[in-house]
């Protein structure tokens, strides 16, 4: 599909599960202990903090949903269900390798979901403050982030003292600043980035530290700027730019990027946790309570489960500002009540507050409404 | 010189074909059955009239471009281009096909601002309304006259078009009154298109569009239940077809 050379050019570029797994199994090898996460609540500077790795547990795969069903209900989310999946089947690599698993009670689905696999492997649930704007909210989510520090140093014998975690901190603002400048290649006009790419460095990113990362960062960046030297770009210029809202997407539910592309438009900003939301914000730097500060950035994370959201459409906003997209499709999946119910303010949202056309498309994982979708986003691209 | 333009819009149950002149009247219509090879019956029906350009819509346009190397046109740009030609004022559009509905809100300039459509499940659709017509055994041309004819309703409450010709199976046989089954099954129709519209044209008169805006129990219903005026053209059946005709007409 893509003429131009790939950003990661590593022979994992479009499939960045397979490189993830590469770095988890290196390592393995080396001995520190993985940690599973599910969500975008996952603290992971705490757990790096304390020399473990958190993996990103398999979600979005079709394959495994029909086995889930045979004991979850069959109108659920199917990130839950391909979760569920994934784990009753034995497939999800991470999750083999994961000595525990930190969830979050963000949605009712995922709650009831993790109570089905909490005998399998330690399973320690966070549970999330959902009105965020709480007097309460931030020092309950706080003593939840200190609780999960004391699960993950009971079970894994380590500790993390502040300098660590603070040095953790640090190290996480610079790779998310470094991610913002290459996502700012998406920003230009045609886009210099393709929404793979952005999966590819992201979905490395997240795990990764940011000691880690950083260098590889750097390199990316000068590839960028020599592509952009070189007159490079993704789709026809006119192309109409994108920016999808919503659910997760990733795998199967990346149909949806595929269908944009069909019908002749752009992904130019994937704002979703598993696109550029997972790297917003900042912590704030020595506070002398860095766990304070972790708290406080994760507490803004503007996800659906929280209530009111306006920090959704507040930084969409900013989004909308930075990509300008020329039209916004809000991604929902199957029976996510939350993100469901919300499209109707974002719709009105984009529509009233910047003038764009805005579409909402409920999708699953399954391929047989690619039909539907594209007649859909093609008319949505006839009314820009 | 171009002087004829042709539509073609490939739906699910059937295929509508206009070519329209050069001043946009339409000089010849064509209705077929959709069948099991749509592209063999495309081909046949293009093969009897002459035109100069062609677009494709409804869900077979890409096979059509594909075969005849054709534009093509989504139904809801295609639709509310037709719906203008019947109403040049319209500004809100239903179109009722067999296997999916749709609500158009346009702009002053017959752009389309917004739509919503329902193509998950029958309910909503002609489809649903030809399985229950057979189910109580009136042809579907007279379906909507005859639940006219009743002096009330029995609801249907099942959404799922299988259970409700389950629903109004065993509605038959306690004896209930046919036409007034039918009238619950309109009903039914009308209140699911009715939410659509609501949603996204929720103000001024509505053209209706589609096969089943030949139905009139439909009309009467709709235009009852939001108190907004329900504009019929008899060509409704052929809004997609002569919108594409026009497009393809007005891109030349």
């Amino acid at each position: 599909m893509l003429t131009i050379p790939p950003l990661m050019d590593d022979g994992f570029a479009g499939e960045p599960a397979k490189r993830v797994l590469q770095y988890m199994q290196a390592h393995k090898a080396k001995g520190d202990p993985i940690v599973g996460i599910y969500c975008g609540y996952a603290p992971i500077e705490l757990i790096q903090a304390m020399g473990l790795v958190p993996a990103v547990l398999c979600a979005f795969s079709k394959v495994p949903i029909p086995a889930a069903e045979t004991v979850l209900p069959a109108n659920l989310c199917p990130l839950i269900k391909s979760s569920f999946g994934f784990i009753i089947e034995g497939t999800c690599p991470f999750y083999a390798m994961s000595q525990a698993v930190i969830a979050e009670t963000t949605c009712d689905g995922k709650k009831k979901m993790f109570e089905l696999i909490a005998d399998i492997k330690p399973t320690h649930v966070m549970d999330l403050p959902q009105v965020p704007d709480q007097r309460e909210a931030l020092p309950n989510w706080k003593q939840m982030i200190l609780r999960l520090q004391e699960f993950l140093e009971k079970t894994f014998d380590r500790k993390a003292d502040e300098n660590k975690i603070e040095a953790s901190l640090q190290a996480a603002n610079r790779r998310n600043a470094l991610m913002q400048k290459i996502f700012d290649y998406a920003a230009l006009r045609p886009s210099a980035l393709h929404w793979s790419e952005m999966y590819d460095v992201g979905f490395l990113a997240l795990p990764a530290t940011g000691a880690e990362m950083a260098p590889r960062l750097e390199a990316l960046l000068e590839r960028l700027e020599k592509r952009v030297r070189d007159g490079l770009h993704f789709g026809r210029p006119d192309a109409p730019r994108v920016l999808v809202t919503g659910c997760p997407v990733g795998g199967d539910a990346t149909k949806i990027f595929k269908v944009i592309e069909a019908a002749g438009g752009a992904v130019v900003a994937p704002d979703a946790c598993t696109g550029m939301k997972a790297f917003a914000g900042t912590f704030q730097e020595n506070s002398g309570d860095p766990i304070g500060a972790m708290a406080e950035r994760y507490l803004k994370i503007p996800c659906a489960c929280m209530t009111p959201n306006e920090r959704r459409l507040t930084d969409l906003s900013i989004m909308i500002d930075r990509f300008k997209p020329d039209a916004v499709i809000d991604v929902v999946l199957q029976a996510c009540h939350a993100y469901n119910i919300e499209s109707h303010k974002v719709g009105r949202h984009v529509q009233e507050a910047h003038g764009l056309p805005f579409l909402k498309v409920e999708i699953d994982y399954s391929e047989g409404d690619i039909g539907q979708l594209r007649t859909r986003v093609e008319a949505l691209f006839e009314s820009i | 010189m171009a002087h004829r333009f042709a539509g073609i819009d490939i739906g699910s149950r059937t295929i509508e074909l206009v070519v329209v002149n050069q001043s946009g009247q339409a000089i010849h219509t064509l209705k077929a059955d959709t069948g099991f090879d749509p592209m063999a019956e495309a081909k046949q029906m293009i093969g009897a009239v002459v035109y100069e350009g062609i677009m494709a819509t409804g869900y077979g346009r890409n096979l059509f471009e594909i075969a005849f190397e054709a534009p093509t046109v989504t139904e809801i740009k295609a639709h509310a281009r037709g719906a203008r030609a019947f109403f040049p004022e319209a500004l809100n559009v239903l179109d009722i096909g067999g296997q999916d509905s749709k609500a158009i809100a346009l702009s002053d300039n017959g752009k389309v601002k917004k739509f919503e459509m329902n193509d998950r499940c029958a309910a909503g659709t002609g489809k649903f309304l030809e399985i229950m017509a057979r189910t109580l055994g009136y042809a579907i041309e007279q379906f909507g006259n005859e639940a006219l004819l009743a002096e009330q309703e029995t609801t249907i409450s099942s959404m799922c078009t299988v259970f409700a010709e389950s629903e109004v199976t065993s509605l038959i046989a306690k004896g209930q009154d046919r036409r007034e089954i039918a009238l619950g099954v309109h009903a039914s129709v009308m209140r699911r298109v009715a939410a659509m519209l609501q949603r996204v044209a929720p103000e001024g008169d509505i053209v209706f569009t589609g096969g089943v805006a030949n139905n009139a129990c439909l009309r009467a219903l709709l235009a009852q239940k939001l108190g907004r005026r329900i504009l019929y053209a008899p060509q409704a059946q052929f809004a997609g077809a002569l919108g594409a005709a026009l497009l393809a007409l007005e891109a030349a």
